[in-house]
């Protein structure tokens, strides 16, 4: 080698020592876009698990669930949980125009939580009073969590037809800064319910 | 007759009276447990923005989040009981969000200026050493290219010319 080509070696060490030596204050300086922001909402069994849901439910009887929510968003976020129980002909959430349903909650939740951090909670509820007549019953006072909330919610119910006759339903709100206000965040989760008459 | 008509003139205006201040009085106070819900609910959102704030600025907003949680949690149950119709415990729980949340949004302001100083000091801090850093580097790498340069350069006045042999 010849004495240009050992420069030319000094110089790129040179460059890359100094390229080196500054990567703290580049790192701590340049904030690279995160990925894909998203929060996760989840309804689990009475044992924590996938499995095991409530279906027939009979009046004071107590049942429970797990919902959970995940936050990967990438900074904190302020979440609200609204329980709302439909029978067959109420609207659901629509996915497509990202709009909650228009039925009125029962209970709610309200929590924070850090990015990358879950949340989960027992829901216990029971059916507090009911009436059934012929193939129509009507759930009058759900209790959720130690409240008694007046439901009045009739349902039709149908052997051969696909529609379950009642939901508990989980939409998960959040808080927007830009608009100081909780908005829909185009996530639901439901539990399907069939009232049935004690034996 | 004239005593009787009196007599029931004013029961009935009692009576009128009556259930009309019942009634102000039931919507005054279901207005009264919206607007302590309502301010409260600003109250939790300002405090979360505080937080959300100090975050962005670097702090540890951990033990704030726990608190505001606190507060979250108070909300829901004045909500809840709100709708199923316990007004007492609404107003309540309401109430007790909004020393939380002050305290929550206050404790979030000190976080986010403290941390903003020691960001500021330690990017300076950062800076002033990577550049003397920088600079000890190259003035060490151009002594040992001086140093390599002229054991070189002797190298090559020292080296013997090689006589080559005429094979032919």
């Amino acid at each position: 080698m010849k004495l240009n080509d050992y420069k030319l070696v000094f110089i790129a060490v040179g460059l890359i020592g100094v390229l080196l030596i500054a990567t703290p204050a580049i790192a701590a300086n340049i904030h690279l876009p995160g990925g894909q922001q998203f929060s996760e909402l989840y309804l689990l069994g009475p044992n924590k698990m996938a499995e095991n849901y409530p279906f027939n439910i009979e009046i004071s009887q107590n049942y429970s669930v797990y919902i959970g929510v995940a936050n990967q968003m990438g900074s904190p976020q302020n979440y609200v949980l609204y329980v709302k129980l439909l029978n067959q002909t109420d609207i659901l959430p629509n996915n497509t125009a990202g709009t909650p349903s228009p039925i009125q909650p029962l209970y709610e939740c309200r929590f924070s939580i850090a990015n990358g951090q879950n949340w989960n909670s027992l829901l216990t509820f029971s059916v507090s009073s009911a009436n059934v007549i012929n193939n129509q019953s009507t759930i009058e006072n759900l209790n959720i969590s130690g409240l008694v909330f007046n439901a009045e919610k009739p349902s039709i119910w149908n052997s051969t037809a696909s529609e379950v006759p009642y939901r508990l339903l989980f939409e998960l709100w959040i808080f927007n800064p830009q608009s100081n206000s909780i908005q829909y965040n185009d996530r639901f989760v439901d539990l399907q319910l069939n009232y049935t008459q004690p034996t | 007759m004239n005593r009787q008509c009196v007599i029931i003139f004013a029961l009935l205006f009692f009576v009128v009276s009556a259930c009309f201040f019942s009634s102000w009085f039931v919507v005054a106070q279901t207005s009264q447990t919206g607007s302590k819900l309502q301010a409260a609910s600003t109250a939790v959102n300002q405090a979360f923005t505080s937080v959300l704030a100090a975050e962005k600025a670097g702090a540890n907003v951990t033990s704030l989040l726990d608190q505001l949680n606190n507060a979250n949690s108070l909300l829901a149950q004045a909500e809840n009981a709100n709708t199923a119709g316990d007004n007492s415990t609404a107003v309540n729980d309401a109430n007790a969000v909004i020393p939380i949340t002050q305290q929550v949004t206050t404790s979030a302001q000190n976080a986010k200026e403290n941390t903003q100083v020691s960001s500021r000091n330690a990017f300076w801090s950062t800076i002033a050493a990577t550049i003397v850093s920088a600079v000890v580097f190259v003035l060490v790498l151009f002594v040992v290219w001086r140093w390599f340069k002229r054991r070189y350069i002797k190298g090559l006045s020292e080296a013997k010319p090689e006589v080559m042999g005429n094979e032919a």
